[in-house]
């Protein structure tokens, strides 16, 4: 067992990372990274919670980082994809110019 | 069992999901033979595939009924429940599923109109399919974690169908907005499930209601209600998150918007609902749901009174709707319960005709303002008389099957000592209509010379059309056998409980 309040502060951390990039970034693929950090904070905790079953490393919690690994890049793929696009029509990555439509 | 073997008798899944994968896989194959001999086969292939799954619900729904306790459970590899994925189909997850599959054969059905003369038909159909499987998928799943994976699956394909027309730049904007959106809360989703798993240790619906139900209020608690609200209320486009709906609903093809607005954000409610039940007593939610309920209903319909665009103006109306059904959830009773699934499912009908009537107005006449369609509507009777029953079920008018179960929601909201909400439903309804005759006072307007030029959109759009209405008028003259459904349905959740743990433990 090992001690769990690093790995929930280090989460928490990672956490407040990825959503202040979500927040102050005007890059497209940098906002994509922002989400990406969001997921490695959550599984982080899911790894660092599979070892807290006493007498064993449940694995449980594991296959499910690596099945969340896979959905979380195959979102930022398809992200990437449209980010593409974006900038086909409006030549820049910059998301404070895709204000065509209403908020 | 119901699901067919495919690897050695192990892997079983049910039927509707195993029909709307195999048949989205499939697809891309159909559409290089279709391309080969210039027929277009994907589309008969798709309304084949939506039929065929509505069909396995029929199959499931006798199955659940048959069984002892009304809960069938599918597992996969020999694996037994609180340690791997399952499916728990219960009569809640029967009647979503037939919801799904009723709107999306009719708008398979209604797609081979509209996308006629698009190119890349065949990626459209592959994504439909797949959007509608990992839908099934949310209904019918046992845990967190496969629900998780079928939530995902129906994202990535909403994401790519909101940007589909992309040779226009609204779509993309409104895609990318959507897609961070989405998958933020998508985050948080696995940052509450880390943290369930963390107090609980499991994530299957039925040990988490027999360890996490009624543990005291901690902060932890909190943080697990914090994190779940914003996971599935981004999807189920709650007040504060609602800001992609808007774009992302009027930008997507009128198909996808009906499929979006009338079932892909009730989904995401239902997901909410099944969650919070499991995992907390009625008494913890209440208040903050209830909450949530009177600022969705009000802000949407006050935006959606602003609107010159109709098919935004449908979208914020949806808003609206998603408060009226949240009431039902923070009554904590299976009376309100049962009027929001009631209200999911004619909800799915309405919204997915006024989508799909707009649609053919949209794709006779190429614009969307409300101003510019004046006079229109007379060259169009029969879609505007969809549009007519449609928007009158919306507001709930008696005679439409939008008013029993507003009646329900309102009715049950009162029991509850919420008798606000009640008020406020009343009042956000009356000022519903508003918007909506004002775009009927439009389009049947006298014609002058600015008048667009149409015609009668493509029998099958009319007929789809006139299907959902003719619907909607005779379950609001004789609504027992859908309400009889819904009520069996809701027990699930309260009632049903210490059975759904008892079957499956």
């Amino acid at each position: 067992m090992y001690p769990l309040e690093m790995f929930i502060v280090t989460t928490a951390m990672l956490f407040l990372f990825g959503l202040v990039a979500l927040i102050m970034k005007r890059d497209l693929v940098r906002l994509l990274i922002g989400i990406e950090i969001l997921f490695n904070a959550a599984n982080l905790l899911f790894v660092a919670l599979s070892t807290q079953t006493p007498g064993m490393i449940d694995p449980f919690p594991q296959s499910i980082v690596m099945m969340a690994l896979v959905l979380d890049g195959t979102v930022i793929a398809v992200g990437l994809a449209l980010a593409l696009n974006v900038f086909k029509h409006y030549k820049t990555f910059d998301i404070k110019k895709l204000r065509k439509l209403k908020w | 069992m119901v699901g067919q073997g495919i690897i050695s008798q192990g892997l079983q899944l049910p039927l509707p999901i195993l029909i709307t994968l195999l048949g989205g896989m499939a697809t891309p194959f159909i559409g290089l033979i279709s391309e080969k001999m210039r027929l277009r086969l994907t589309d008969a292939w798709m309304v084949l595939v939506s039929a065929l799954s509505l069909y396995g619900v029929y199959t499931l729904y006798d199955q659940v009924s048959k069984t002892a306790n009304h809960v069938l459970l599918i597992y996969s590899w020999g694996q037994t429940p609180p340690f791997s994925g399952c499916f728990e189909i219960d009569m809640l997850g029967v009647y979503m599923a037939f919801s799904i599959g009723l709107l999306s054969l009719l708008v398979s059905v209604y797609s081979i109109s509209y996308m006629e003369h698009e190119s890349r038909v065949t990626e459209f159909n592959t994504l439909v399919i797949f959007m509608v499987s990992g839908m099934y998928g949310i209904v019918m799943s046992g845990d967190l974690f496969t629900l998780f994976v079928f939530w995902e699956l129906m994202g990535l394909a909403s994401y790519v169908l909101v940007s589909f027309l992309k040779r226009n730049w609204g779509p993309i904007e409104a895609g990318f907005k959507y897609l961070v959106m989405s998958a933020t809360a998508g985050a948080f989703l696995l940052l509450s499930m880390a943290l369930i798993y963390g107090m609980a240790g499991t994530l299957n619906f039925a040990a988490l209601a027999s360890t996490l139900r009624g543990a005291p209020m901690t902060p932890w608690t909190i943080l697990i209600f914090a994190t779940l609200i914003v996971g599935f209320g981004v999807k189920s486009a709650i007040v504060p998150l609602h800001t992609w709906l808007p774009d992302a609903h009027p930008e997507a093809p009128s198909p996808i918007s009906a499929l979006l607005s009338g079932i892909v954000i009730e989904t995401g409610l239902y997901a909410l609902t099944r969650v919070l039940y499991i995992a907390f007593e009625p008494g913890f939610f209440k208040v903050p749901i209830a909450a949530l309920a009177l600022v969705t209903m009000t802000v949407g319909n006050l935006l959606a009174l602003r609107q010159d665009d109709l098919k935004r103006m449908l979208a914020y109306s949806s808003i609206g709707q998603v408060g009226y059904m949240l009431i039902g959830i923070s009554t904590g009773m299976t009376y309100g319960l049962l009027g929001t699934f009631l209200h999911i499912f004619n909800h799915s009908l309405m919204k997915g005709m006024a989508f799909l009537s707009v649609g053919s107005i949209v794709h006779e006449t190429g614009t969307r303002d409300i101003n510019k369609l004046k006079g229109v509507g007379r060259m169009m009777p029969w879609t505007t008389l969809s549009i007519f029953v449609a928007f009158m079920g919306l507001g709930g008018v008696p005679g439409t099957s939008g008013f029993i179960s507003k009646f329900i929601l309102f009715n049950a909201s009162m029991g509850a000592g919420l008798s606000i909400l009640a008020l406020a439903g009343v009042l956000n309804s009356t000022l519903s209509m508003a918007y909506y005759l004002r775009v009927l006072i439009a389009l049947l307007s006298k014609r002058t010379e600015e008048t667009i030029e149409a015609k009668e959109a493509p029998i099958l759009m009319v007929g789809v059309a006139m299907v959902m209405a003719v619907l909607i008028i005779v379950l609001g003259f004789y609504p027992s056998p859908i309400v009889g459904i819904a009520s069996d349905a809701s027990k699930s959740l309260i009632e049903g409980l210490t059975n759904y743990i008892g079957a499956v433990l």
